[in-house]
């Protein structure tokens, strides 16, 4: 069965085929990451998710130079077009 | 410099006074002798006022190998005295907008440094040739200096226009200065083409007001110049100042005499390679902006009717003195309205320019080449499809324009090769529809050509993947590049079913849900295949066509009825590889548009498989728990996973059901007594009945058997179920129920959300669970589950007998008074006493009583 479910995956995209409808998690560049439900997806990994939920990791820097500990900003988004240049990432979401 | 080299008079201007009467070309030639000699001269530097230019960069400027060697481009500098030292005579003649319309500063600079790049380029190539001959000294030799060649190319184009009107002086030269003469008119306006080099440095007898065969030198020039600049009548605003090395205009002054070019042996040599190129051919430099004041002259035909142009007559056959009709004064617009305009189409032109860079760098050949290159990409077997969402908007919008009574035709498909086509679904037109037939044609056939080439290279790059099998390392070539990765593209399909069909009552593993979701796109792209085959209908007329499609799509339902696994043997796995299948939210969206296309008796199969795995089903093996109190006692984790599962349920009850319901609505009681004995047999019905899938599901049957038994009102719509209820099925179907009913009866309390959150809940949760008008919202929800079983209930009492309908009472007796009084509770809310009531009295009014009669 194996052999079946592998007989027409024939390339890294095939996979991210299979995660569409689905929820999935993206890392992005600029410490960010997003999950949500796959909608669309293209060669060059631009995607189209809703019921986003977007969060930005950062560590702020006080004034004399000490980073205090990484926090992590958080916002939702109905629908959102992420554009594949800055996609590192995608995985099914962990259930 | 290399003296006489051109064979010209080299002695120095002063001592050949007589020259003024020699051909123009020498007296250009030797012109440079006597500017240079000015430039000699100690007084240099505040004659040009260039701030930190030394004298011998002064001569650079004038070094006039420099030019052809277009190594210019570069920095400008020291020109900001410029207008002191050349007078400003822009504001003097208002109407001449081809020279007054100098490039703005910013776009001159940028030109300039865009045009490095393309001199650096050529410098590279031909570094030798294009080295000045003239240069002083290896400095100079590759020379990069600040110049202002660059402009002057660029601009050149721009100032085609000029009166024929030259009179003696330069400044006249400065303000009308071209002449559109032939040969200027018909060179090339790619910037790529180097005017041809200054051969000659002209100060044309001509021009002179002096004395005839006096040639000025450049100090008498320049005294003339800074008289000028004075004389207020000429002084213009400060914003438009000129910024024009002397070189400029020496070029534009060497223009106006010399109209017939004559090339030289020494123009060749250092012409760029460009200059041999088609595009470069006078006649194709017509096409695009071939001729830019051509275009500018369409746009602002006021602008240029200032400056008449006799073409062909020759500036230097003027006699000096002419001046005074030089200076036409506009009588229409006026000054601030030409100041406006002059500024509009300064900054036009400067666009223009900018653009113009490009010109003609492609052919209408190198053009159409890539046209088709990028049609051939576009053009698919499946044309229809690739422009789906065109097509389908196309439709919509034909369809309403029809309506309104627009004729919109023309086809929505332009097939190119065979199997090969464009979609041109524009709702308004097509994308080609401007397109003339016979154009038209020759694009197919160029396309067709292309794609037939690409098809052809793709067959060649498949059997690519066998290269090097055998060991022999190939190295591949344009056609069939060597493949990084081998991957077998086609394997014969390999299913699963196949496989376990032969080997029976093997138990295997589930689907893993990589496999779920792989099956699941392949059967979406089966169903989209379908569909779209659907749409391709052919006319009804065509019997044998519609024959050949009937097969078709017969064999595509085939496809996906195997893959949707259903004939697997039932125990084949748990869950059984369709419930996996149905599992997903994807899947079960799929389940509409699946049934739609399977024929009656597939889609019964389909039901009672659906039936007997009906508790492998996740949304009713993992209900979503009951509601809690307080939602803020429950995890992040918890409440996402409830969240979840609230959403699979939904989607389930708003896709799955409906289809299960129409797929009911077809059985016969036979089959509805059977599908609910199978229910019965292999699964614990109150488990099912406690999930909402599962009420839904039993209502749905109990509803069908009750009106088969009821009404059987003949269906015309369904002549082979009008026959009424046979008194076998009948019985069959209460002997059915009264089982199921009697299995179920104990845990009928229990399958109220009311009572199952009840239990779940413990210590001040129970009690919060009590009417709560803080969770109006949530209360309100809770009351429209609870409608759903008081639904069933009275499904499960119409169909009861009526010692089963006692029976059930006595069942439900604490679960109907408990939820009277709640109704009647102060602290209810009215819309949820209501709801409460009406729940009640559903399944009160199917035994004949009501919530009312009860104290």
């Amino acid at each position: 069965m194996d052999d079946a479910a592998n007989s027409s995956i024939s390339e890294p995209l095939d996979l991210v085929k299979l995660a569409l409808g689905e929820r999935v998690f993206i890392k992005l560049r600029g410490d960010r990451t997003v999950t949500g439900v796959l909608h669309a997806y293209d060669a060059h990994m631009n995607v189209v998710l809703s019921q986003v939920e977007e969060s930005v990791h950062l560590v702020d820097v006080t004034e004399d130079g000490q980073a205090l500990p990484p926090r992590v900003e958080r916002r939702n988004l109905e629908m959102l077009f992420v554009r594949g240049d800055g996609v590192i990432l995608i995985s099914p979401a962990q259930q | 410099m290399s003296g006489g080299f051109f064979g010209f008079e080299t002695s120095l201007p002063e001592r050949r006074p007589g020259q003024p009467q020699q051909g123009q070309q020498s007296q250009a030639f030797n012109q440079p002798r006597q500017q240079f000699s000015g430039f000699q001269a100690s007084n240099t530097d505040e004659t040009f006022s260039l701030s930190g230019a030394g004298e011998e960069e002064d001569l650079a400027v004038y070094t006039w190998g420099e030019g052809v060697m277009g190594s210019g481009g570069l920095m400008e500098g020291g020109d900001e005295m410029n207008d002191e030292t050349f007078g400003d005579d822009i504001g003097e003649i208002s109407n001449n907008f081809q020279f007054s319309s100098q490039p703005a500063p910013a776009p001159t600079t940028s030109y300039t440094q865009g045009k490095a790049k393309i001199a650096s380029t050529q410098s590279r190539y031909k570094p030798k040739p294009v080295a000045d001959p003239f240069a002083f000294s290896e400095d100079d030799f590759y020379s990069s200096r600040p110049t202002t060649k660059k402009s002057a190319f660029s601009k050149a184009p721009a100032r085609p226009k000029a009166t024929q009107a030259q009179s003696g002086s330069v400044e006249n030269l400065w303000n009308k200065p071209q002449v559109s003469s032939p040969a200027w008119g018909t060179a090339p306006s790619s910037v790529t083409k180097p005017t041809p080099p200054p051969t000659a440095f002209p100060s044309h007898p001509s021009i002179q007001p002096g004395p005839p065969g006096h040639i000025k030198s450049l100090e008498e020039i320049e005294a003339e110049m800074s008289q000028m600049n004075v004389n207020p009548a000429q002084a213009a605003p400060p914003a438009k100042q000129q910024v024009l090395s002397l070189e400029e205009i020496e070029k534009q002054m060497m223009e106006t005499i010399e109209p017939p070019r004559q090339p030289t042996p020494q123009q060749h040599a250092p012409a760029p390679p460009r200059e041999a190129t088609p595009t470069q051919v006078p006649g194709l430099a017509g096409s695009g902006y071939g001729s830019q004041q051509a275009l500018l002259d369409s746009m602002f035909p006021e602008l240029g009717k200032g400056a008449p142009t006799i073409a062909g007559q020759p500036a230097a056959a003027f006699p000096p003195g002419s001046e005074a009709q030089q200076i036409p004064q506009p009588a229409g617009p006026s000054p601030e309205e030409l100041a406006r305009m002059e500024e509009l189409h300064k900054r036009i032109s400067a666009k223009i320019e900018s653009m113009a860079k490009y010109n003609n760098c492609m052919g209408s050949s190198d053009k159409d080449f890539i046209t088709r290159i990028q049609l051939s990409q576009l053009a698919t077997a499946d044309p229809y499809t690739s422009d789906f969402y065109a097509q389908v908007f196309s439709a919509l919008k034909r369809s309403r324009m029809i309506a309104e009574g627009q004729q919109q035709e023309g086809p929505t498909v332009v097939s190119v090769a065979a199997g090969m086509g464009f979609g041109v679904g524009g709702p308004v037109g097509n994308r080609f529809g401007q397109m003339g037939q016979k154009t038209m044609s020759k694009l197919t056939t160029q396309v067709k050509k292309l794609v037939e080439n690409r098809a052809q290279h793709q067959k060649v790059g498949n059997t690519a993947a066998l290269q090097g099998a055998l060991g022999r390392v190939t190295r591949g070539n344009a056609a069939a590049p060597r493949p990084v990765l081998a991957i077998p593209s086609s394997k014969p399909e390999h299913r699963p079913a196949s496989q376990l069909n032969e080997q029976t009552g093997v138990h295997r593993a589930a689907l893993t849900r990589k496999q779920v979701m792989f099956a699941l796109e392949e059967l979406y792209d089966a169903i989209l295949e379908l569909e779209q085959m659907r749409r391709d209908a052919p006319p009804p007329t065509a019997m044998e066509e519609i024959e050949v499609w009937h097969a078709k799509c017969q064999a595509k339902v085939d496809i996906i009825w195997r893959r949707l696994m259903v004939m697997e043997p039932l125990d084949i796995s748990q869950p059984h590889p369709f419930i996996s299948l149905i599992n997903p939210v994807k899947g079960q969206r799929l389940f509409p548009r699946l049934l739609r296309h399977l024929p009656h008796q597939q889609s019964i199969t389909l039901l009672s498989l659906l039936i007997a795995t009906y508790p492998q089903l996740d949304v009713v093996a993992r209900a979503p728990p009951p509601p809690v109190a307080d939602a803020s006692l429950l995890t992040k984790a918890d409440r996402l996973d409830r969240a979840k599962k609230e959403a699979e349920t939904d989607n389930f009850l708003h896709c799955v059901i409906p289809g299960v319901d129409i797929i009911i609505n077809r059985c016969g009681l036979g089959l509805v007594a059977g599908m609910l004995a199978i229910s019965a047999q292999r699964s614990e019905v109150w488990r099912v009945a406690s999930t909402r899938p599962g009420v839904a599901l039993y209502t749905a049957i109990l509803s069908r058997a009750q009106d088969l038994i009821r009404s059987p009102a003949p269906d015309p719509m369904n002549p082979q179920q009008s026959q009424t209820a046979d008194p076998a099925e009948v019985d069959q179907w209460s002997k059915t129920f009264t089982y199921f009913l009697h299995v179920l009866l104990p845990h009928l309390p229990d399958l109220f959300p009311s009572s199952v959150a009840q239990k779940a809940a413990f210590g001040p949760g129970a009690y919060l669970l009590q009417g709560d008008a803080s969770h109006e919202r949530e209360g309100v929800e809770m009351e429209r589950r609870e409608a759903e079983v008081w639904g069933f209930a009275a499904a499960l009492a119409v169909n009861a007998a009526e010692e089963d309908q006692t029976a059930l009472v006595g069942a439900l007796r604490e679960k109907i008074l408990h939820t009277v009084q709640a109704a009647r509770h102060p602290s209810t809310t009215p819309a949820r006493a209501d709801i409460k009531l009406r729940n009640v009295n559903m399944f009160l009014n199917g035994l004949g009583l009501d919530a009312a009669m009860i104290e």
